[in-house]
């Protein structure tokens, strides 16, 4: 399967691939230019975090061999793909208990902040078009899609 | 080879998917009660109207046929005898097995106060079949008595809130919610149940129900003698591993079926996984059972090692809360609390270990909190407030992109 690879020393923390994230999501028509960094619904999958010592280490979904998300959904809504491999989310089955949010032992996951009723949740970008918009917004080439 | 599986939640389902993918030509069969595979979690959306039995299927479109599954629905297993190796069911049928998978899971215990087990308007919510009885019962009933303040009580009381019901929960305790919430915590739930409509009775139990000519109980007198009207009841007070069947059969019981690392029984080709076992009743423990029985049954030697269980996440009217460990405070515990209008978050150290969290209101990027309360993990070095604490702290990435904890 395709993974977004992540090399964590790189990254200087301009979260240009959160902005690709939001934008590559956002339910509205529009470039990167007028979206609305403001509105809670423009939400990003990806984050970076910061240790104690300051260090950026980006934090992306990793679509992982044994998805602990998908065991505890009791919906049916998230599944991994057995083609791509990759943990897809089917919002309309999902039944809004996010009990996948709180078995993801890296903390990925998140509750949509509007409704409560979505999970906020990495697609690999496969409704926009070629690979994930992070990937191809990183200036420092920190992250990059690596077949594993 | 003859695999035979009883019950079709998530631990059965989970193990014929395993199965299947271990042995292609294998027989396997799911026998259950239920006649429709669904998810326990989502039957207050039934109750509601909000989804019809469709929508709370939460496998994999065309299941059975996709991983040549064969299943006799709506028969119950009444015997099974590990000595012939086979099962009897309640038409008579006989049906031998090479291995065996007990997931029939647990039924709602009825506490015997007054007449409750009798009378005919008294449900527990466990099963599909449960919620449907509920529903028609509802047809004509105006005031629902429910008890017990637990998620399957306010789930009751959720979904007949949709149906203009007027509600009255009875807690023993003197809040809702009591094994997963503090009394704060709890105090914010109660409010949104009662803007909604609901009232509560607090640390009152039920002391009698008598069922009238009828065959139906329409008043429950309290402890402190308050009468309370109802035409349906629904008893919230948990549920007991279902165990009848087993009963001669030389496999042994202690709360539920009694299993080792591989979830196998006491009994030579006889494995079980999910609510039967009593180990815990939460999801995601159930599908990692199912899974490791599944591949144990095929040969495999997978060990059920992840039964971190006391572990639950709340959604009631757009408020969300993860409770994961401890929730009452002891003497020793170092207490830190943040809260402002949207949310409220509790977390007990003792030692420099997180023992228990509780986040309400905002949940996001919490998974870490049951990865460092069951693995034990010291904080006490890192110098963050607690609640800015996340995977950056213990940040490794493998070779193949996979995270690691340090």
């Amino acid at each position: 399967m395709k993974r977004i690879m992540i090399d964590h020393e790189k990254c200087d923390g301009c979260k240009n691939c959160s902005i690709a994230c939001m934008q590559a999501h956002r339910e509205t028509e529009g470039t990167v230019y007028d979206l609305d960094l403001t509105d809670p619904r423009n939400e990003s999958r990806n984050y970076i975090l910061k240790d104690a010592d300051g260090h950026y280490r980006p934090l992306f979904c990793r679509h992982c061999d044994e998805p602990k998300c998908v065991e505890a959904c009791m919906s049916g809504a998230l599944s991994k793909d057995p083609k791509s491999g990759h943990v897809f989310y089917d919002e309309t089955r999902c039944g809004s208990c996010f009990m996948c949010v709180m078995n993801c032992p890296y903390g990925v996951l998140k509750p949509d902040t509007v409704s409560k009723t979505k999970v906020i949740k990495c697609d690999f970008c496969v409704n926009a078009g070629e690979g994930p918009s992070c990937v191809a917004s990183c200036p420092k080439q920190a992250i990059y899609v690596e077949e594993v | 080879m003859k695999y035979v599986i009883i019950g079709a939640g998530v631990a059965g389902i989970e193990a014929a998917k395993t199965i299947r993918k271990r042995d292609g030509a294998g027989e396997i069969l799911i026998v259950s009660a239920d006649t429709h595979v669904h998810s326990r979690c989502m039957l207050h959306k039934f109750i509601a109207g909000e989804r019809d039995e469709q929508g709370l299927d939460f496998s994999e479109k065309d299941f059975f046929s996709k991983y040549n599954v064969e299943w006799k629905k709506g028969v119950r297993v009444e015997k099974v005898c590990p000595h012939t190796k086979e099962i009897q069911l309640d038409n008579g049928e006989e049906i031998s097995y090479d291995k065996l998978l007990l997931a029939q899971g647990a039924d709602s215990f009825i506490p015997p106060v007054g007449e409750l087990r009798k009378a005919s308007n008294v449900y527990g919510l466990r099963n599909l079949s449960d919620a449907q009885a509920i529903v028609k019962e509802a047809e004509t009933a105006e005031n629902v008595l429910v008890i017990g303040s637990g998620l399957v009580g306010l789930d009751a009381a959720y979904g007949l809130l949709e149906r203009g019901k007027k509600i009255t929960i009875v807690e023993m305790v003197d809040q809702i919610l009591p094994v997963q919430l503090d009394a704060h915590g709890a105090e914010a739930y109660q409010k949104l149940f009662e803007n909604a409509g609901v009232r509560f009775v607090l640390g009152r139990k039920a002391s009698e129900a008598v069922c009238e000519p009828d065959g139906k109980i329409h008043k429950v007198t309290l402890d402190n003698g308050e009468e309370l009207a109802c035409d349906l009841l629904i008893v919230a007070a948990g549920v007991r591993p279902a165990l009848a069947c087993l009963e001669g059969s030389g496999i042994d019981c202690d709360r539920g079926v009694t299993v080792d690392a591989s979830m196998k029984t006491s009994q030579e080709d006889v494995y079980a996984a999910g609510d039967i076992t009593g180990l815990s009743g939460i999801w995601p423990n159930a599908t990692d059972q199912g899974h490791v029985a599944g591949e144990n049954m095929c040969g495999a030697a997978e060990s059920y090692t992840d039964t971190y269980a006391i572990k639950n996440t709340i959604n009631f009217f757009g408020l969300v809360t993860l409770c994961v460990g401890r929730i009452k405070t002891e003497e020793g515990d170092q207490i830190q609390i943040k809260e402002d209008k949207t949310q409220y978050k509790r977390v007990i150290l003792k030692d420099g270990k997180v023992e228990g969290i509780l986040l309400q209101g905002d949940i996001s990027n919490s998974g870490t909190w049951q990865y460092l309360i069951k693995n034990k993990i010291d904080i006490s070095g890192i110098n963050k407030d607690i609640f800015d604490i996340n995977f950056a702290d213990f940040y490794q990435v493998k070779e193949d992109g996979g995270y690691q904890w340090r």
